[in-house]
């Protein structure tokens, strides 16, 4: 399913004895068009990839408060010694809540798609299951967000059923305590689908006959998962969480719809608050450094990413 | 095996699950209809008292709906046409031409996909609003708003997509080399070859992608909240009904906003229930990355 790591060429060695000149003219020609149709995406690439990467590398190692661009003043490593200082916030509780949000989201959503993929599999009106749970994913993060804030008040849903069993109301979002593991219901939540629907994939590639062996042997349906569904799922299991971490660590569009970050910095994560010191605060280059220093945790993630899947690779 | 017998627990966990997925789509639309005092308050009730559609009208008095559909059409069509063409132009030429280089910028490309978004927000938008020239900016960028002053602005970062890149390189490779030397043999240059053989023989995936590329742009919401707050003017739906936040006496707000929601969601809801099997696919696909 995973692989980048396949070797770039197509194959098919140039045949080598047939270069007469009108070959090597068409060859010319065919760098010519291809290069052609590449110019767009190459072009983009340049002003809106590596251009923007230079500039906000530019940045973090500068003060600038906007405006004139002939006002950014280097000041070397600061903004990064800056973010890491005594009393500096983004430590603890942002990268904190970072990884706490990252975390929770796969911990939760992988437990709930596993559990949804391994009971879809048995039945029927897959299709119908599917585009239900799916819903979540085509739908703004304004909507997802809003709704679930509204859901989460004195007089929304979750209290009306909490109340409805007798119990007390929570103040979600406004209590310190709860607002991050709130918050991190949510994007589960939203997440789900996509991760059921790779675990479906993946169930489907277990051979009916591990089961039937399995039948033969006695074994109950609890010892069917752990030694036979669970260990073949591996591969995808792995790819959900992955993803959904490196999405977890960088998403913050639902935190600010739900909390801006509040109550206090109980929510605010390095992406957030990245994009608050650049746009509320005006404060560009720690803003820049926030984004490298985050750029930094998800690369490694993504690296060791890349490692697993290509050991993985070698092994089979 | 055990579907021989019924799986009630099975069904007991999916449907729950779709329940707990379908709730909150329906407390949306039910606090919709409801009027003002009824939303918020104790005890919650699910039902609005009266199917009253005042939400929708005052959704559509608050906010300048048609321009902010606009806008979110427009960019989420240039998104999605300039990721398709562009796709399928780089990957054509990644795929099945020869040409020196050819490997390195597959693997530019690929390396593209590494870059989280977050990175780009702020140089994004420093670019586009120091754009030399444009906007009533000098020769310098400065003095005026730069190319936040265009619609065009929403869609720029999104033109072109590496894994839409990626995702058409491999689907052409396995077009037969002979089918489109044959074409060549006949006298069609490069573009008519992409044109009338490889972009008909891609379509089920250039489906796909555009629809995995229409759903984000039309839902995107970071980005064009930072263009709409230099540029009012260009404000997508997002953006527009996350503002009536604030605008709204506090006993309707609720159920306006939810109307709004309502409202900017059908035309993605719709296209997905439409074309879910291409949309799914993309999503499988996405594993490829």
């Amino acid at each position: 399913m995973v692989n980048t790591l396949a070797p770039v060429t197509t194959g098919r060695v140039a045949h080598g004895a047939a270069v007469d000149g009108r070959s090597r003219t068409r060859r010319r020609r065919q760098a010519v068009v291809a290069y052609l149709f590449l110019a767009p995406a190459l072009l983009f690439f340049a002003l809106f990839l590596i251009l923007p990467l230079g500039f906000a590398l530019l940045l973090s190692m500068s003060r600038w408060a906007g405006f004139d661009l002939g006002d950014i003043d280097p000041v070397g490593l600061d903004n990064f010694t800056g973010l890491f200082a005594d009393g500096s916030t983004f430590l603890a509780p942002i990268l904190t809540n970072t990884l706490l949000f990252a975390l929770g989201t796969v911990a939760l959503a992988l437990a709930g798609s596993v559990l949804v993929a391994t009971c879809i599999d048995k039945l029927r009106f897959q299709g119908l299951w599917r585009t239900l749970y799916f819903l979540p994913i085509v739908t703004t993060v304004v909507a997802v967000g809003n709704v679930w804030k509204y859901m989460y008040e004195p007089g929304g849903l979750v209290n009306g059923v909490l109340n409805a069993l007798g119990l007390g109301s929570v103040a979600f979002l406004q209590d310190p305590d709860t607002a991050l593991p709130s918050v991190v219901v949510v994007q589960a939540w939203a997440s789900v689908g996509s991760a059921i629907l790779i675990l479906t994939a993946g169930l489907k590639s277990v051979p009916e006959s591990y089961y039937e062996a399995a039948a033969l042997d006695g074994a109950g349906p609890v010892t069917v998962f752990w030694k036979i569904t669970l260990p073949l799922l591996r591969p995808s299991l792995l790819f959900v969480c992955i993803t959904q971490f490196l999405t977890g660590l960088q998403s913050f569009a639902l935190i600010i719809v739900m909390t801006k970050g509040g109550p206090g910095d109980a929510t605010d994560v390095a992406a957030l608050e990245m994009y608050r010191q650049a746009f509320s605060y005006g404060d560009w280059g720690t803003a820049s450094a926030a984004a490298f220093v985050l750029f930094v945790v998800v690369l490694g993630v993504t690296l060791v990413q890349l490692w697993i899947f290509r050991r993985k690779g070698e092994d089979a | 095996m055990i579907r021989r017998r019924f799986p009630w627990l099975s069904y007991l966990v999916v449907v729950t699950g779709a329940v707990l997925t379908v709730v909150p789509f329906l407390d949306m639309v039910m606090t919709s209809f409801k009027g003002p005092g009824e939303s918020g308050t104790l005890p919650y009730r699910f039902l609005p008292e009266a199917f009253d559609l005042s939400n929708y009208r005052a959704a559509f008095d608050q906010l300048d709906l048609p321009v902010l559909f606009r806008n979110s059409v427009i960019a989420t069509a240039l998104i999605t046409g300039s990721v398709l063409l562009t796709s399928s132009l780089a990957g054509y030429a990644l795929a099945k031409l020869r040409f020196p280089g050819r490997d390195f910028i597959f693997r530019l490309v690929l390396s593209t996909m590494m870059f989280p978004p977050f990175l780009f927000f702020i140089p994004h938008f420093l670019i586009l609003v120091h754009w030399p020239l444009a906007g009533g900016n000098d020769l310098f960028g400065r003095g005026g708003a730069g190319l936040t002053v265009s619609i065009a602005a929403l869609a720029m970062p999104f033109l072109v997509n590496g894994f839409g890149i990626f995702l058409m390189r491999q689907f052409m490779v396995s077009i037969p080399d002979e089918v489109l030397e044959a074409a060549r043999i006949d006298g069609a240059g490069e573009f008519a070859v992409w044109w009338r053989i490889v972009v008909p023989q891609t379509k089920p995936v250039l489906v796909t992608l555009g629809l995995l590329t229409f759903v984000d742009a039309w839902n995107e919401y970071i980005w064009a909240l930072l263009v709409s707050t230099a540029n009012p003017d260009v404000m997508t739906l997002p953006v527009g009904i996350q503002l009536l936040q604030d605008y709204v006496d506090p006993t309707r707000t609720m159920p306006i906003v939810m109307a709004g929601l309502v409202l900017s969601i059908l035309p993605v809801l719709i296209l997905f229930l439409l074309l879910q099997k291409y949309y799914i696919r993309g999503v499988m696909l996405s594993g490829l990355k």
